[in-house]
């Protein structure tokens, strides 16, 4: 058979197809089947500790001691896998919890079903995970700075473990003209929303939010720096509101139009080299 | 699998390698069709302020990203006086909004010129279709969930990296806004249709211009005009 010939190369083409369609196909089925339906407790200390105790009282969300027995097991699934879901469809449940824990909602946290049901089985039973075992969230080390907070939260001081700092997505008023980033939430306030200083600082240890987890769970913040973003946010928290001014957005558009304006204006500068063409001339001449 | 998995690796891969294989094979075996076609032999006023605008708007932020991809510690650094993370940001959405522009105004010298409706193709519009999306999103981006130029380097670089060394994590992509995953998506779209369209010709840069020796270029257009005879 000749080697150009159209059917070995249509063939060759759905050979090609078919074993890039099946390759990634095989990569997804295979890592999520390496999770362990075990797990619990390891999920637990990761993502709900934070904001959670089993016994230790409310911190920024509600006590989970016995709530297997509080909730109804389909509800509870639900929620722990899409609580944003839950909350946007006006679960009366999900609504009242929202507005007794200062109106933060929890994050989907964008766990597999296997995942819940082993949370689920851990929380019916904490002891037999060995509850000892789980480490109370880690105390910040002693007070903090709240300047060095702001250099840590602005990035004149770096993260010593290579996290971006919170600028990239946060804002805080006070920050200069243009504040900070807008991907994340404001965190002027955020002392208050997150039940005080022993809720934020739960939350700054293990940073359960799912945009930030995949980068900061290999570069959480150390004890000293969770100890400085602290202290800077509760000065920034207890300052008077600002001013309203003119907003970031307003200021970024205004001056990307007014550059692409001048983008535009150094173009015409070379708008004279662009002779009309031969043809153009002639048949102006008529 | 879910989703996630299908439109943020699995498409991707499936993209990636269409764009590549594509690509090589018709370079070796379509070699004279690797072109844009141009048309500014029927038009060339609006393509001279729509065509400069977008290239060169396009051009240096798409370098931007690969930075972030290839130099995420060295844009860290750069990042970390807010003044110069203001100033990066700025420059990049003043050239966003050039190139959208220039997008426009090419969008419209498609419509309305009638002499460029034959040499057409659907592609074409395909191709002008998906780039507005790629730019509108961007802008969007770069002024509704600011400041990219710096969390990039917290969530593309390392999720472009996972598909690059074949441990995709699409988790990063997963809680960010529709609009950015958009943005994503679209540019996979791109990478898929790359060989088909006229996209190709960004392969063709002339590099060779760099190395080869100078050329006397003397023109006679401006001595001797059809009026002056």
């Amino acid at each position: 058979m000749q080697l150009d010939s159209p059917v070995l190369r249509r063939w060759s083409i759905w050979l090609l197809a078919a074993v890039l369609l099946a390759a990634p196909v095989y990569l997804v089925r295979a890592t999520s089947l390496q999770q362990s339906s075990s797990e619990g407790q390891a999920i637990f200390a990761q993502k709900c500790q934070a904001c959670h105790t089993i016994g230790g009282g409310r911190l920024v969300g509600p006590d989970l001691q016995g709530v297997t027995q509080r909730r109804d097991l389909s509800w509870l699934k639900e929620f722990i896998s899409a609580p944003d879901q839950m909350l946007a469809s006006g679960d009366p449940i999900a609504t009242q919890l929202l507005a007794e824990y200062n109106n933060v909602p929890m994050p989907n946290l964008a766990l597999s079903p296997a995942e819940v049901e082993a949370l689920i089985a851990y929380l019916e039973n904490p002891a037999a995970g060995g509850a000892g075992n789980v480490p109370p969230s880690a105390a910040p080390a002693g007070p903090g700075d709240a300047a060095r907070g702001q250099a840590l939260f602005s990035g004149q001081i770096r993260l010593q473990n290579g996290g971006a700092s919170c600028i990239a997505c946060h804002s805080v008023a006070g920050l200069p003209t243009l504040g900070g980033g807008s991907l994340g939430p404001d965190l002027t306030q955020v002392v208050q929303r997150y039940g005080g200083e022993a809720g934020t600082a739960s939350v700054l240890v293990s940073l359960p939010f799912p945009t930030m987890q995949g980068f900061f769970a290999t570069r959480p913040f150390t004890p000293q720096e969770q100890a400085d973003l602290l202290a800077y946010f509760i000065w920034a928290g207890a300052q008077p509101a600002p001013q309203q001014t003119t907003s970031p957005a307003a200021w970024f558009w205004a001056v990307g139009i007014g550059g692409a304006l001048v983008l535009f204006a150094g173009m015409a500068l070379f708008w004279p080299r662009q002779r009309r063409s031969i043809s153009e001339q002639l048949r102006s001449m008529g | 699998m879910n989703w996630n998995s299908l439109l943020f690796v699995i498409f991707p891969y499936i993209a990636l390698s269409v764009c590549v294989i594509g690509s090589v094979y018709r370079s070796i075996y379509r070699p004279f069709t690797i072109s844009s076609l141009s048309s500014q032999l029927l038009e060339r006023r609006k393509l001279y302020w729509g065509s400069i605008s977008l290239h060169y708007g396009i051009l240096i932020i798409l370098l931007g990203h690969l930075l972030a991809l290839l130099l995420p510690r060295g844009l860290m650094l750069w990042n970390a006086a807010p003044v110069r993370l203001y100033l990066l940001e700025l420059t990049g959405l003043a050239l966003g909004i050039w190139a959208l522009a220039g997008l426009a105004i090419l969008i419209y010298r498609r419509f309305t010129t009638r002499r460029l409706w034959p040499v057409t193709t659907r592609m074409d519009w395909l191709v002008l279709i998906l780039l507005l999306v790629s730019v509108i999103t961007g802008v969007w981006t770069a002024t509704a969930y600011r400041f990219g130029s710096y969390w990039f380097t917290a969530v593309f670089t390392p999720y472009l990296w996972s598909l690059i060394t074949l441990q995709p994590r699409p988790e990063f992509v997963a809680p960010l806004p529709w609009v950015i995953q958009l943005h994503v998506f679209n540019f996979f779209l791109l990478l898929l249709i790359f060989p088909f369209s006229r996209l190709v010709h960004i392969v063709t840069y002339p590099l060779g211009y760099l190395l080869r020796p100078w050329q006397i270029v003397v023109a006679m257009r401006g001595r001797v005009t059809p009026q002056a005879q």
